[in-house]
């Protein structure tokens, strides 16, 4: 378990980082907090020639407010988004879900960017990116900046629109609709653990106690955090009932396709997928006022 | 915790060990550094089960820093092959297959994992880029993986000189078994396995080996739990006497019954730093040992019990196959453990008869090797048998478990093996735990719950260890182990050097047997120093610390050694005091005589007079401060007791949580009370790993797919709950030495515990557990909601 050879570099500015993935392209990647990637390294399953280490530049770690939501530069550690009260004020999706992300040594290294630019599709980060319809903010020396949203950033297991000389530098979480209620529930074996399955929800009732809209993000259950825009737009109008729920999760779990693994069969997934969306939907209306 | 009061045995007393380990300064087998040292890195099978047809190293011998690379036939012609099981008398055993094998694979590859070449290199980093250049042509072979794979004779065997897979058979009749099930009223069958996991220490397995060519000396760094063992079993295989051989081992971060073996790997690295005249370091790496480390537990039995209305069970049948794997462990086999599992059924259960069939086949998959009570699968069968009478006559599980466990001092006196039941308190335990669970109220509780769609579930599980039990008919039962040297001196300062063969890995014998001597020498605390791990100075012993022996072996033979020892300090004081030495004490490191004040003789001052003013000795005097114990266990007796635990399963996701768990044991006279419910905790954390999360898997083909820790999942503090320790009053059985073993016990019963609970939680929708592994997968295909796989 230990890494091939590979060339190191130590850049303390985001231009200098540009340069680096220009040059290097394919070959080079970046680091920051290293949770994913450095075991990816030992067991030799990631072999870049150059390791670009993001952690001494100047200016991409923080957190501001942006469009009543919250930005986040990229290599914001997961524990300080924890511990941050613009965080739990404005974006209470992330906040359910930061204490998920492995155990707290972990949060203390591992990054916003960092594990939304990884794209594992069983992690939380990148299901709140596709529920709040966060943008990525990605810049390369040729191609200067775009913003991308989650939708179309995330393109499969470990894959995303980033070009081998981008950077992603900033996530923008807009702000939460009036009254939304939000639930991010996952089930896992150990706490700390990458889910079986996880569900991003959010519910927004009308004057009269029904949906008027909803958002849903299932992960884990696919090769990218997969929104499920038919359920979402079959749930509005609806009142706010177990049957309603029932149905919608019932619907959620329908055309999945998934595997077996050590951990159990897809059936068993899909059954767990289905107790989550349910599970997730109802405390999403509970705290977006039903009744219970 | 405590300081050390007026007396320390019986006193959490707090551990010497832990400002060192505590604060990361312990000494490891990675922390080994020596001059010129080398790296190693093994290439393992990818294969399950092969030819191999070549091995070319060519490459991987021109990357700049590589020093050598070994292949099967360099062992061949280095090493002589390893006869596992010889040195232990297991070749006289009818029915066993002991097939040897070389350090590295030779003709075939055996399983995934099996160590095919070894890389010697400036760093493990080049040593592992090396492994990338080898080329390996491997003739895939059909690969045994099932129980019935291994018994089907169409397959192909692992080892072709034993003609089959077959590794060991026994029969075991044990009182008259047809005249039970003819006495009985109804017979109850069940298949009930227990699968594959394994101890998984936070420190790996590993091993520093150096030669010094002009000496002819070999000298071992291990992380071991024997390192005795190390000069024992590896003379014949390399070619150095016993005798030029040095084994050193510091700390050792955990090994659970798994370091007491010598590994193939072991005899491949001190070939060849023998043979490069160079320190050579292998530290086995997390994959390595996930995979190849040792493996424990893959068991099934199909059960017959022969059961009465009241539902008592007074007869079994019991037909259990144990897949050891492919590699045998060395110097106990695996395969062994079939026959302890099916003794230890019987346990504290009024058993009149049992008929027991024991089988070992071999398989494609990693060594089998001794874990935490390595019988304990026979407890397992026992639990879940007096669990499937509970179920099938409609009986309460506590109420079967009082009509079958033996009462002290009420017929059966003794089990089916003659072991006497002598001052057992299983009875007393249960009731204990009855008691602090509140049973009837629970079940009413449970009862309600059920009503609101919560499934609560109550486990109970009883065990006994002996280590050692009882003598049967005033003889010690034959022990391999044997008795326990130790050795203990007063040296020139007046410390008290107590040098002990036990290998402490997490058990704090450093504490420990220095609390003991304190008491019994009325020397301080702090002034004992615990001597271990290094051959040149320690006791000859094939096993150093295991079996859960130290309680009873080790603090026996610190006890009466210390009494000796002190006999002989009073002794020498009553000559230089001129006094009686039967009015002589000694008391906090001094000698002092009895009702007259002021004439004190401290250790130290007696020292020092022994080492630098000899001519103040009488003529004559025998000033040599030095004892040599050894301990025969004196009358033994059982540890045991009673798990009982208060589970909540969320029938949606299959999660269980646990609400309580109460353990009610005991270990006769704790020497250290934190100690000993350290050990008790700790069983029961590996315990619930087993059930709810650890499965050493294998698919079809033999691949393993448990090869990291995303998918071999270690219990964690989250999932652990609170464990609530009490102990009982215990029967004394020996005059002076009633300290008893725990190491086992929790990981033996508690699994049988959690799963009974389980199993009543899910008792409205029928479930019956036959099997100890439930992960949340498999708690929902009992529930019914998803389909078994």
């Amino acid at each position: 378990m230990k890494p091939a050879p590979f060339a190191y570099a130590a850049p303390t500015t985001e231009d200098e980082v540009l340069d680096l993935l220009a040059e290097h392209g394919d070959e080079g990647k970046v680091i920051a907090g290293g949770q994913s990637l450095l075991p990816m390294l030992s067991m030799r399953l990631a072999r870049p020639s150059v390791l670009i280490d993001l952690n001494g530049v100047a200016g991409l770690a923080g957190i501001t407010e942006f469009d009543g939501g919250v930005a986040f530069g990229a290599t914001t550690r997961e524990r300080a988004a924890e511990r941050s009260a613009l965080v739990g004020d404005r974006l209470p999706v992330l906040a359910e879900a930061l204490p998920l992300i492995g155990h707290e040594a972990i949060r203390n290294r591992g990054t916003i960017g960092g594990s939304i630019a990884h794209a594992d599709a069983s992690a939380e980060l990148p299901a709140v990116a596709a529920v709040t319809d966060a943008q990525l903010v990605l810049r390369s020396r040729a191609g200067g900046e775009r913003v991308l949203s989650a939708a179309e950033f995330f393109q499969g297991h470990y894959t995303t629109a980033l070009a081998d000389d981008e950077l992603l530098t900033e996530v923008r979480i807009p702000g939460s609709p009036p009254g939304a209620g939000w639930a991010f529930t996952e089930v896992a074996r150990r706490h700390g653990d990458f889910a079986l399955v996880g569900v991003a929800a959010m519910v927004v009732l009308d004057d009269a106690g029904s949906v008027e809209a909803a958002r849903l993000c299932l992960m884990g259950v696919a090769d990218v955090p997969l929104r499920l825009p038919a359920v979402e737009a079959s749930l509005a109008g609806q009142p706010v009932s177990a049957d309603t729920v029932a149905a919608a999760a019932t619907d959620a779990v329908a055309g999945l396709e998934l595997a077996s693994d050590v951990h159990g069969s897809g059936d068993f997934r899909r059954h767990l997928a289905e107790v989550t969306v349910r599970r997730a939907l109802t405390t999403a209306a509970d705290r977006a006022g039903a009744p219970a | 915790m405590t300081e050390v009061g007026a007396r320390a045995v019986g006193a959490s007393v707090r551990r010497v060990e832990d400002p060192r380990i505590l604060t990361g300064r312990g000494r490891y087998l990675d922390d080994v550094v020596l001059p010129g040292m080398l790296h190693a890195a093994f290439l393992r099978s990818y294969a399950p089960h092969g030819r191999l047809l070549s091995v070319d190293v060519a490459e991987a011998l021109e990357l700049p820093g590589v020093v050598a690379v070994y292949t099967g036939a360099d062992m061949q012609r280095l090493t002589e092959p390893g006869k596992p099981g010889v040195i232990a008398g297991m070749d006289q055993m009818p029915g066993m297959a002991l097939p040897a094998s070389y350090g590295l694979a030779v003709d075939k590859v055996r399983h995934v994992g099996d160590p095919i070449a070894l890389v010697v290199a400036e760093s493990r980093y080049l040593a592992e880029d090396a492994l990338e250049l080898i080329e390996v042509d491997i003739e895939p072979l059909e690969a045994v993986v099932s129980y019935a794979d291994a018994l089907d004779p169409a397959k192909p065997p692992l080892f072709e000189e034993v003609g089959s897979n077959l590794a060991f058979q026994m029969e075991l009749p044990l009182g008259d078994v047809d005249g039970a099930f003819a006495r009985a009223d109804r017979v109850l069958t069940a298949t009930i396995s227990v699968h594959r996991h394994h101890p998984n220490p936070m420190e790996t397995r590993g091993i520093v080996a150096s030669w010094d060519s002009a000496a002819q000396k070999l000298t071992l760094h291990a992380s071991t739990q024997s390192p005795h063992m190390l000069r024992l079993l590896l003379p014949p295989q390399i070619g150095v006497p016993m005798e030029q051989i040095r084994v050193l081992a510091a700390d050792v971060g955990g090994g659970f019954g798994l370091k007491n073996s010598v590994f193939r790997e072991d005899v491949a690295v001190a070939a060849a730093a023998k043979d490069l005249g160079r320190p050579v370091k292998w530290v086995e790496d997390r994959l390595e040992h996930l995979a190849t480390g040792g493996h424990a537990r893959e068991e099934k039995a199909d059960v017959e019990l022969a059961v009465t209305d009241d539902g008592r069970i007074i007869g079994a049948r019991l037909d259990l196959v144990l897949n050891v794997g492919a590699y045998l462990a060395d110097p106990f086999p695996g395969s062994t453990m079939a026959m302890a599992a099916v003794m230890f059924f019987q346990g504290p259960m009024k058993l009149e008869a049992l008929g027991a069939k024991a089988t070992s086949v071999f398989s494609n998959k990693a060594t089998y090797v001794s874990y935490r009570g390595p019988w304990a699968t026979g407890d397992f069968l026992r639990e879940r048998s007096l669990d499937i009478v509970a179920r099938e006559l409609g009986l309460d599980p506590v109420e079967v478990r009082r009509r079958n466990y033996v009462v002290r001092d009420e017929s059966p006196l003794a089990m089916l093996t003659g072991t006497p039941y002598l001052g057992v308190t299983t009875r007393e335990c249960l009731e204990e735990a009855v008691r602090l669970l509140d049973v009837p109220a629970f079940r009413e509780r449970q009862e309600a719950a059920r009503a609101e769609g919560r499934y609560l579930g109550l486990g109970l599980a009883a065990y006994l260890e002996g280590a050692p039990p009882p003598k049967t008919n005033g003889e010690r039962q034959a022990d391999i182990v044997g008795d326990e040297t130790t050795y203990l001196a007063v040296d020139e300062r007046g410390r008290v050097v107590i040098t002990t063969r036990q290998q402490p890995h997490g058990q704090g014998h450093q504490t420990t047997l220095a609390q003991v001597a304190a008491d019994e020498l009325g020397v301080r605390f702090t002034d004992i120093d615990v001597l271990w791990g290094d051959t040149d100075i320690t006791p000859v012993a094939l096993i150093g610390t295991g079996g859960s022996r130290a309680a009873t072996m080790a603090n026996g033979s610190v006890l009466h050694g210390s009494r000796a020892l002190k006999a002989k300090v009073l002794a020498l004081a009553a000559e230089l005091l001129e006094a009686d030495a039967g009015d002589l004490e000694l008391a906090d490191s001094t000698v002092s005589v009895r009702g007259t004040p002021g004439i004190a003789l401290p250790l130290a001052e007696l020292a020092r007079i022994v080492a630098t003013e000899p001519e103040r000795l009488p003529d004559g005097v025998d000033a040599d401060l030095r004892i040599t114990e050894v301990f025969d266990g004196g009358e033994g007796g059982w540890s045991g007791g009673v798990h009982a635990c208060v589970v909540e399963v969320d029938v949606e996701t299959g999660l269980v949580a646990f609400e309580r768990y109460v353990v009610v044991e005991d270990c006769g006279l704790p020497v250290n009370p934190a100690i000993v419910e350290g050990q008790i905790r700790g069983g029961v954390a590996q315990a619930v790993g087993a059930v709810l999360l650890e499965h050493a898997a294998y698919d079809e083909d033999g691949q393993f797919v448990a090869a990291s820790f995303l998918d071999y999942l270690m219990p964690t503090s989250t999932l652990v709950p609170d464990i609530e320790v009490h102990h009982v009053q215990t029967v004394l059985n020996d005059p002076d030495v009633n300290f008893r073993g725990v190491g086992e016990g929790g990981m033996i019963v508690a699994p049988a515990a959690i799963t009974s609970a389980i199993e009543d939680a899910l008792a409205p929708f029928g479930a019956q557990v036959r099997e100890q592994h439930l992960p949340p997968s498999r708690i929902l295909e009992l529930v019914g909601t998803v389909p078994v796989r």
